[in-house]
């Protein structure tokens, strides 16, 4: 899997450590300014009120709930990586396993800031807490917004204590090759990490329980994200699919998105002998599944809806393929199904070009399903007087550029101040196949 | 009690270092502890170590969140007496929800004290009788003898292949 030695893979890692160059420091302050554009325009919501965005009857959940489920299923392929090729002993995982990791942390931080800008009154957000108060008044647990609650916030704490668990060894590598302010901060970091045998014996184990425990969780995460909508009796929403469509197409989403951020990565921070194109290939491999399922389920609900005689379902599918947002629905079978099915070519799998426009292909057509998904189906429900058209309002679109911008903020800063890459698994793997 | 003087051996390979630590003994030194940049498999089989405890930790997590998760969902449901859409008011299905999440949350809670109980992190006292290179791509070895015989240990290290390190 590697040819390089324990030293020469610490090299290529804490190369990437040293002081950035300006042009560094030029994306980091472009991606500042989105993030300063998305908090002025959520300010100008909180100071003017809800109804400067887009959503209104019919169709309440606009791209606030697009982009939160657009997030949330980024934040898949991370754990997917992290936990369940592990626990498959997947050698390929660990080179992109940090950044993944890393991915799904910053993500569900996007993705957790949703339901506060489209609460509106985002102080009043501790009613989701069940606080003892003077009116008695408790969440309703019975209720999927609550689920989500509880499972989102799980996913968060559970995601973030096992990056950061993963992350210690690393840190004291690069405690014990640093100086000064430096060395200070990582010793605090690294929790005084030796790589006694003690610490190996416990690490390992409780390492091999968080990638145990992170998988059931990981399927639950999405579940219940999908039974939002899946509880809920309209037309388009309300069927069993949901769960197992929301988690293959999450993965899928995250799994391209892995693309976009390690192709980059691995040219800027020369990382080609580490991040292989046998990696590229297999995340490659995985996305003609997820891709293949995704399609599956997409011909699926056609099935359903037309097999169920439904009147209401099945108008609601036709609308869909020749209504106002049919180009939707379009945009998500060519970029989710056909164009990724491009990589049962080996030629596409092993040409990195390929591999990121593919994946930058995905990505959108995601966005687009989640689109079609939450808009398309209140927008064009049971009762036709009620049907209506959403648009998203420059201050929805101000928000959405603030989110991606603060999702590559942070990982900017992330990979050029953390290891972007584990070094202790590279020097596993590298262990193993010496 | 003698006085006693710690040395680390360093080496490139973890067979080797498994090898010493099984020397140790019939050497006449006693073993402190072994440091390395990997999980080894060798080391560990060495010392003839069992199973970590974490997992006690982590399944006594799980059984609180699991019936926290419970508890939770029902006392709020009870303090709020109101039938909704027909479900009864302590509704087991979608409560099994909120009982798995915590179960998953209060096992990632047991999992990480285990994790630090066991390992006795935060050890920054540690670092005091640790060499860098462990970090990197040495595998130490460090073991204490009584004063005086300093020169015999750095011997026996450096006859196995090893580089050596003397903590006061």
């Amino acid at each position: 899997m590697t040819d390089l030695t324990y030293a020469q893979i610490d090299e290529t890692v804490l190369n990437t450590l040293e002081r950035p160059r300006p042009r560094y420091w030029v994306f980091v302050a472009l991606m500042l300014c989105g993030v300063l554009l998305g908090a002025g325009a959520w300010a100008y919501q909180i100071f003017v009120g809800i109804g400067v965005g887009g959503q209104d009857i019919p169709v309440a959940w606009g791209t606030y709930l697009i982009n939160f489920v657009f997030w949330v299923g980024i934040a898949h392929s991370g754990t997917l990586i992290s936990a369940i090729l592990h626990l498959f002993r997947a050698g390929w995982r660990n080179p992109i396993a940090r950044a993944a990791e890393t991915m799904t942390v910053f993500a569900v931080c996007c993705a957790g800031l949703f339901p506060f800008i489209h609460l509106g009154r985002a102080w009043q957000v501790y009613f989701m807490l069940p606080l003892p108060n003077q009116r008695l008044l408790w969440p309703n647990f019975l209720s999927p917004l609550m689920f989500d609650v509880v499972a989102i916030s799980t996913y968060l704490t559970v995601s973030s204590l096992f990056w950061y668990t993963g992350l210690v060894p690393d840190l004291a590598v690069v405690r014990d090759r640093s100086t000064g302010l430096r060395h200070k901060i990582f010793r605090v970091l690294s929790l005084g990490w030796s790589g006694a045998h003690h610490q190996w014996l416990n690490y390992s184990r409780g390492y091999l329980f968080f990638a145990a425990l992170a998988t059931p969780l990981v399927i639950s995460v999405h579940s219940v994200v999908s039974w939002d909508f899946a509880l809920g009796v309209v037309p388009g929403w309300h069927t069993t699919i949901f769960a197992p469509y929301f988690v293959a197409g999450a993965i899928h989403s995250g799994l391209a998105m892995v693309l976009t951020l390690m192709i980059p990565l691995r040219r800027i921070f020369r990382y080609e002998a580490i991040i292989t194109l046998n990696v590229l290939e297999n995340v490659a491999k995985t996305m003609i599944l997820t891709g293949l399922i995704v399609g599956l389920a997409y011909g699926t609900e056609y099935f359903i809806a037309w097999y169920s005689h439904n009147a209401v379902e099945w108008e609601s599918f036709r609308w869909r393929a020749m209504g106002e947002y049919a180009y939707g629905l379009y945009f998500m079978i060519l970029c989710n199904v056909l164009i990724p099915s491009l990589f049962l070519l080996k030629a596409v799998r092993r040409s990195v070009p390929w591999l990121f426009a593919i994946s930058l292909a995905v990505n959108f057509g995601m966005w687009w399903e989640r689109f079609v998904i939450i808009v398309g189906g209140v927008a064009h429900d049971f009762a036709p007087h009620a049907w209506g058209l959403y648009a998203p309002s420059l201050v929805e679109y101000c928000i959405m550029v603030g989110s991606f911008s603060l999702f590559f903020f942070l990982f900017l800063l992330f990979c050029k101040h953390m290891p972007s890459v584990s070094m202790t698994e590279m020097k596993e793997t590298a262990h193993h196949a010496g | 009690m003698p006085a006693e003087t710690c040395i680390m051996g360093l080496f490139k390979d973890d067979g080797k270092a498994a090898k010493v630590i099984l020397d140790l003994p019939a050497a006449g030194f006693s073993f402190r502890r072994a440091h390395s940049p990997i999980p080894s498999h060798r080391i560990l089989e060495a010392l003839k170590l069992r199973k970590g405890r974490v997992g006690w930790f982590t399944l006594t997590g799980g059984i609180i969140g699991f019936f926290a998760g419970f508890a939770l969902a029902i006392f709020t449901s009870v303090q709020w007496n109101l039938i909704v859409s027909g479900k009864p008011i302590v509704s087991l299905i979608p409560f099994f929800i909120v009982g798995f999440e915590f179960t998953i949350l209060f096992s990632v809670f047991g999992n990480v004290i285990g994790l630090l109980v066991c390992s006795r992190l935060p050890d920054y006292g540690g670092l005091e009788s640790y060499d860098p290179r462990c970090s990197g791509e040495h595998f130490g070895v460090l073991a204490a003898c009584e004063a005086g015989r300093e020169g015999e240990l750095m011997d026996f290290f450096q006859k196995k292949g090893g580089e050596v390190k003397v903590f006061a």
